[in-house]
């Protein structure tokens, strides 16, 4: 049920109740799943699959039909390791063992963990966790190596970061932490995606040798998220923006928060976002390498949503207050544009790029380089749709002095020709009205009355007239 | 045994970019450098003593005959031109001087060149074979878009000398041209002392436009290092032999926006914007043209003036990249902080 504030809001956003009508209605599945043939098992795990994910479970459960189950499970399996790190009721004994020897774990049949707090929200995925083992081992044995790779990599550093106690008290340090750890979390996740899309033979293998392009496409989304979630991630005691930036601005990671130190706060965000957005370029690089229009779907809906919030977040000081979000409506007009083709998701970009650029503010420290990040953006998208022509009709350039000479003369010549014609005009058309005149003389024409009464009335007209002629004119007249 | 140093001459030596160019040579530690100029090396400027200094007018054939001869280049590096500034940019008032030295001094150099057995020529030209085509605007252009085109004397003359340039290409003489953008760096004469000169004219809160044109800049030692590498391209493989090559600092940027920046470096901000209509802006542009007309006075703003302000220029750096290995060293943020600390400290020994 619509609140009363949503439809006050609609009342005057009527394009974007419009965008959210238009994604209802229209919007077709590239695929459709086809429920009836699934095991009661598979059913399942698309249950948790809406249980567990907020944004992702649409895109996935629309798939080629030959990677909606590897992805579904791929994304089942790290969320069950992310369930297991984030539980902070797990004593470390029983935690570190589980993420480092997780991708075993998943082809043990029946098993189960039933150790998570009570208030786990995704606590029953664990529980049942033996449909996903079943099914994952049914899959195609290239989906399950790569997807047992990934899970050992981030395990492993999940378990490092839960290893490391500075980390759990001071949060992330130095720039290249940040995007380290970002990299476990999220960049791994680019990296078995796109293995997957490979192996399904539906996106181009030579994304695989650009690796820094799938890492850019992960980091971007979770450092997008950092940068939003920063109020709700201080509610709950943690911290992702690395020490290296903020303490250019603030001494404590709270000053951050405080109102006196809006200009400073916004400062340290603006840093925060410039090192996401210089990520923005990879990420439209990476769509140009998918071949289908699902998987397209899958990789562009998250990141226009993505530079979007980048967007609302920039300049805007409460993101230090709540959680910042952009609105149902722009959610539904960014997936309507971001579900067709790789020239309008550029569109989106540069859209929100020229938005983040006009925000951009003189007094802060990265003013330059936010506008050069900026102009990168821009370059990219014209570099692969060019919005201009190369002109055809090549004005010829005067390669020498003899040329730009003999282009000269030719002007010159071209200006008599120009000369001669006017001439020839005005000489036709004195010649045939100076006959037509002579052959109306020769016929009679009193030509010397015409022009009398034209003197006369040049003279009336002008009343400068004296009495005389102008009875002389009536005198005529009446003739 | 050490090798043969190659020998190079650099015309226009002792100027902005031609004493970057000297420097980054000499640094390369693999060539012996003549620098020819009109004018000596000026006061404050750094001189090499390993450098031979020349002076000699390229517009006298003969005093070049002679000093290539001794010399005996292999390469040539040609930086000589001039560049009409303020509203001499606009009108075609002056413009035989332009041509005169730009081109007909390209051409002694040139012949001067083969005369003396040279193995090939790289010709400074400019971003403004494209950009000054007053009317248009241009989104990451390539080399491949033609040339010829050009509406202002500067963009004129630079294009029939890069043609002089390029059609001299041969197997025995390689040549190459280098367009580079907007180049600033300490002593540069035309683009950080213009955008600071604005903030005591109380001229930096108007945004012609909307602001967000993009532009190509490259830092004066950047460009240099695209010489050192042509040259270095001519006497290897010569893949950039007959070829043109646009050189920018990697990215283009909003030219507003490196306005700020400059003025940012000397502690200026503005302190309210104003944005006034590029179609205001223009017809403000035609009176002022008007008023020029019937007074004679010279105003700062013209037509073309608000054209220069609102158009989009920038370049493709990908075949530079390509060909010649080229990559600023420099960055932007960088290069502006070395360019107004240098031109701070001008300002305050005057």
């Amino acid at each position: 049920m619509p609140s009363p504030m949503s439809l006050i809001y609609y009342t005057f956003h009527p394009q974007e109740l419009r965008s959210i009508i238009q994604w209802k209605v229209w919007h077709n599945p590239v695929h459709e799943r086809d429920e009836s043939k699934e095991p009661e098992t598979l059913r399942r795990c698309f249950f948790f699959l809406d249980k567990t994910s907020r944004s992702f479970s649409a895109v996935i459960k629309e798939l080629h039909p030959e990677l909606l189950g590897p992805v579904c499970l791929f994304y089942l399996i790290l969320r069950g390791l992310d369930t297991i790190e984030d539980d902070m009721t797990i004593p470390l004994e029983t935690k570190e063992p589980i993420l480092r020897n997780f991708q075993d774990i998943i082809e043990k049949d029946g098993w189960t963990f039933t150790e998570n707090g009570p208030n786990e929200k995704d606590r029953q995925l664990l529980v049942e966790f033996n449909v996903v083992v079943e099914e994952f081992k049914k899959i195609k044995p290239a989906y399950q190596t790569i997807i047992k790779d990934i899970a050992k990599r981030m395990g492993n550093g999940m378990a490092d970061y839960a290893n490391n106690a500075e980390h759990n008290i001071n949060g992330v340090n130095t720039i290249d932490d940040y995007e380290l750890y970002c990299h476990y979390v999220a960049g791994l996740v680019g990296e078995g995606l796109t293995r997957l899309f490979v192996e399904g033979g539906l996106a181009n293998a030579a994304l695989l040798k650009r690796p820094e392009l799938m890492e850019s496409m992960g980091q971007f989304l979770q450092q997008v998220n950092i940068i939003r979630d920063i109020k709700e991630d201080l509610d709950d005691k943690r911290r992702f923006w690395p020490k290296e930036i903020w303490s250019k601005y603030v001494n404590q990671f709270e000053d951050l928060f405080k109102p006196e130190n809006k200009h400073l706060a916004l400062n340290a965000s603006s840093e925060m976002i410039l090192t996401a957005l210089s990520r923005a370029d990879d990420c439209l690089y990476y769509l140009a390498g998918i071949k289908e229009q699902s998987v397209f779907n899958f990789c562009a809906i998250p990141q226009s949503m993505a530079i979007a919030t980048l967007d609302i977040c920039f300049q805007n000081h409460d993101i230090f207050k709540k959680n910042v979000k952009i609105t149902k409506g722009e959610a539904c007009q960014l997936m309507i544009e971001s579900t067709q083709n790789l020239q309008l998701v550029c569109d989106v970009f540069r859209k929100y790029t020229r938005k983040i650029h006009q925000k951009n503010n003189p007094h802060d420290p990265n003013f330059l380089r936010i506008s050069m990040t900026c102009g990168k953006i821009e370059q990219f998208i014209e570099s692969i749709f060019p919005s201009q022509k190369k002109p055809v009709n090549e004005k010829a350039s005067p390669v020498s002095v003899e040329q730009a000479a003999k282009a000269k003369a030719e002007a010159q010549e071209a200006k008599w020709d120009m000369i001669y014609m006017g001439l020839t005009v005005f000489l036709t058309l004195f010649i045939i009205s100076g006959s037509m005149v002579f052959i109306a003389w020769m016929a009679g024409a009193r030509f010397d009355i015409a022009l009398d009464q034209l003197k006369d009335q040049w003279r009336a007209l002008m009343g400068s007239s004296g009495p005389s002629d102008s009875g002389g004119a009536s005198g005529h007249s009446e003739l | 045994m050490a090798l043969p140093l190659e020998r190079i001459l650099v015309t226009g030596g002792t100027g902005f970019l031609g004493s970057a160019i000297v420097q980054a040579l000499v640094e390369a530690k693999k060539y012996e450098v003549t620098a020819l100029d009109i004018n000596p090396p000026s006061l404050g400027t750094e001189t090499f003593s390993q450098v031979r200094y020349v002076r000699a007018n390229i517009l006298h054939p003969e005093e070049l005959a002679k000093v290539f001869s001794e010399a005996k280049p292999s390469i040539v590096i040609h930086t000589v031109g001039v560049y009409p500034l303020g509203n001499a940019r606009y009108n075609l008032k002056g413009q035989e001087a332009v041509f005169e030295i730009n081109v007909t001094g390209t051409e002694n150099v040139i012949n001067a060149a083969e005369g003396s057995g040279a193995k090939g020529l790289v010709y400074t030209s400019s971003i403004a074979v494209i950009v000054d085509e007053i009317d248009g605007n241009f989104a990451n252009v390539d080399e491949s878009w033609p040339t010829g085109r050009a509406t202002l004397s500067y963009g004129q003359s630079k294009t029939t000398a890069e043609n002089l340039v390029l059609s001299s290409n041969s197997p025995t003489f390689r040549t190459c041209a280098l367009r580079p953008a907007t180049i600033f760096g300490p002593n540069d004469p035309a683009c950080i002392p213009v955008i600071h000169a604005c903030i005591s004219k109380g001229e930096t809160p108007f945004i012609i436009g909307d602001g967000s044109n993009l532009c190509d800049f490259v830092y004066v030692s950047n460009a240099a290092d695209a010489h050192v590498l042509a040259v270095c391209n001519l006497l290897a493989t010569g893949t950039a032999a007959g070829e043109a090559f646009f050189i920018t600092n990697g990215g283009p940027v909003a030219f507003r926006d490196f306005c700020i920046a400059v003025w940012k470096e000397f502690g200026h901000i503005p302190p309210f914007q104003v944005n006034i209509p590029k179609g205001l802006a223009w017809g403000l542009g035609l009176m002022a043209e008007w008023a020029t007309w019937v007074t004679g006075a010279q105003a700062t703003l013209s037509r073309r003036a608000v054209k220069d302000a609102t158009a989009v220029r920038y370049v493709s750096l990908v075949k530079a990249r390509r060909i010649l290995g080229y990559k600023p060293r420099v960055n932007l943020p960088e290069a502006l902080k070395v360019a107004c600390q240098h031109y701070k400290q001008l300002l305050g020994g005057r």
